[in-house]
């Protein structure tokens, strides 16, 4: 089956600034990538390169259509510490803000719009706070309204711009194993960015290394070696295993 | 004279006042929820001297333009040209702003020292917008501004909804962020414009800050601060104009005063709920 979005010899940037350098790869219908590199390492750049809101410099860029039969849609959650809301909107009306593409020009938003709102808050376990304001919830409260926000779009694929940073533990814990039930169960196209080697790590099937001079893409296992990971961030890294789950660990030995 | 009195004469002789400065306070208290939600207040402080300076530059004998014309393009073009210099990462938004604010009154000073076809004070009245000589044609101007800005508004209010909430992720799913940001911008253009002309800076600006300020510290739920805001500026107007004629105040601070009581009463009743 066709990639939902592929990348052929992509060279992204700015004006003359080269940020990613004739990268090919391919995303396909149910697949959970991970985008992982250090800041500034060029991980926004790819994602607007995605939501065809950057052209590529050179090569192409293909986001498909559309998927059994419908548009294909982004469903896009973007980091929440970019929204600073300062009037009091409801959880219902920000997670109804996913609709209005849908609504269309000069008109409200109907039962079936409020059907999907509600049915959306309930997928992330937050049916409770529809009528919460937005700006007095919890960090990870937060992060599942906006990831409600971005089902009630109907969305193929699920974009995540660092959900979890700035988390503690359980609350990040609970973000990454409802994106997990989502890709799971839903089998929805999950899009992972994070700086977070962890996240990537346990949770991701595929994930894109994202630097400059080291663009690196493939199965977990075949990517964040420590080698590569080493090379990535010019320090020792190591990669441990306990019960199941992969550790990254900083300053370790190089190799051992 | 009585109140009853006032009432009457507002009403007889001043109508255009009167319903010149509710109308103005009620847009301004709308378009101001927006402007203090996104945090650009300043801008609305910015555009109303850049009005005043399109106002003062039509003053010029070379100057052909009318003055709500003249006022319009100024502030117009000082729109477009912020919209670009405020996108920039070099100079902090605060800055630029900053200097065209300074430099929209020093040049005002400038072209006013230059005129010599009326007398100052007659221009600094002018300037500082006089509510009680409001023509009938600057009144129906502003109402047809009124209809057109809040029928814009009201048509499209998802669109400014979002775009003012989040116009990143409303970018995503195809909505023209750019696009909505700058209709927002120029509509507020055209009211800061026609409003100063008619009200004066120091009402149009008040009315920006002031009705929002008092909505959001009563309400908890976002159409309730449009009402309580664009209620306070309904309310101000009136008060002001029969406070300013029962005590022989100038109408536009009177009516400014007034809005700042009830912005007083709100924060008081906001902290007589939190004890």
């Amino acid at each position: 089956m066709a990639p939902l979005i592929e990348f052929q010899n992509a060279t992204l940037g700015y004006g003359r600034k080269v940020v990613l350098h004739d990268i090919s790869f391919a995303i396909h219908a149910g697949d959970y990538f991970g985008m992982v590199g250090p800041n500034g390492a060029g991980k926004t750049t790819l994602l607007r390169a995605i939501l065809g809101a950057l052209k590529p410099l050179a090569g192409e860029v293909h986001v498909r259509a559309e998927t059994s039969g419908e548009p294909l849609r982004f469903g896009y959650v973007p980091q929440r510490d970019s929204i600073d809301s300062i009037l009091p909107y409801t959880v219902q009306e920000v997670v109804m803000m996913g609709r209005y593409r849908e609504v269309g020009l000069l008109r409200s938003p109907r039962q079936k719009d409020s059907d999907i709102v509600r049915e959306s808050l309930r997928h992330v376990d937050i049916e409770d706070l529809h009528n919460f304001a937005f700006r007095e919830l919890s960090g990870g409260q937060k992060q599942r309204v906006l990831i409600a926000r971005a089902l009630a779009t109907k969305p193929a694929i699920l974009i995540l711009d660092e959900p979890t940073n700035g988390m503690d533990l359980s609350s990040r814990i609970s973000i990454l194993e409802l994106i997990r039930k989502l890709h799971d169960e839903d089998q929805m196209t999950v899009i992972l960015v994070t700086h977070l080697l962890d996240d990537v790590a346990n949770y991701v099937k595929r994930v894109a290394i994202v630097e400059r001079n080291f663009f690196q893409v493939g199965n977990v296992d075949e990517v964040l070696t420590e080698e590569n990971l080493s090379t990535l961030y010019q320090m020792p890294i190591q990669v441990a295993h306990l019960n199941g789950s992969k550790l990254i660990l900083a300053g370790g030995v190089r190799g051992k | 004279m009585g109140n009853s009195e006032i009432i009457i004469t507002i009403l007889r002789e001043f109508p255009y006042a009167l319903y010149g400065s509710i109308i103005v306070g009620l847009l301004c208290a709308f378009l101001g929820v927006y402007i203090v939600a996104k945090r650009v207040v300043f801008l609305g402080a910015v555009l109303t001297q850049v009005s005043v300076l399109g106002l003062a530059i039509t003053f010029l004998p070379i100057t052909p333009l009318s003055h709500s014309l003249g006022s319009l393009i100024v502030t117009l073009i000082a729109v477009i040209i912020l919209s670009r210099l405020l996108t920039g990462k070099k100079i902090p938004r605060d800055a630029v702003l900053g200097f065209v604010f300074v430099f929209s009154i020093a040049v005002r000073i400038l072209v006013l020292q230059k005129t010599e076809q009326v007398e100052t004070s007659e221009i600094e009245n002018l300037l500082r917008g006089d509510i009680l000589f409001v023509t009938p044609d600057l009144f129906y101007i502003m109402l047809a501004v009124f209809v057109g800005a809040m029928a814009v508004h009201l048509l499209f209010f998802k669109e400014f909804t979002y775009i003012s909430f989040d116009a990143e992720t409303a970018g995503t799913q195809g909505f023209k962020a750019t696009f909505w940001e700058m209709v927002f911008y120029v509509i507020a253009a055209i009211v800061i414009a026609t409003a100063t002309h008619m009200v004066g800076d120091i009402f149009v600006f008040g009315f920006l800050v002031i009705p929002p300020l008092a909505g959001l510290l009563l309400a908890k739920r976002v159409k309730l601060i449009f009402l309580i805001s664009m209620l306070i500026g309904t309310l101000s107007p009136l008060l002001g104009l029969f406070l300013a004629f029962k005590f022989d105040f100038p109408s536009s601070p009177a009516i400014v005063a007034v809005a700042s009581a009830l912005l007083a009463a709100a924060w008081t009743a906001n902290m007589a709920r939190k004890a």
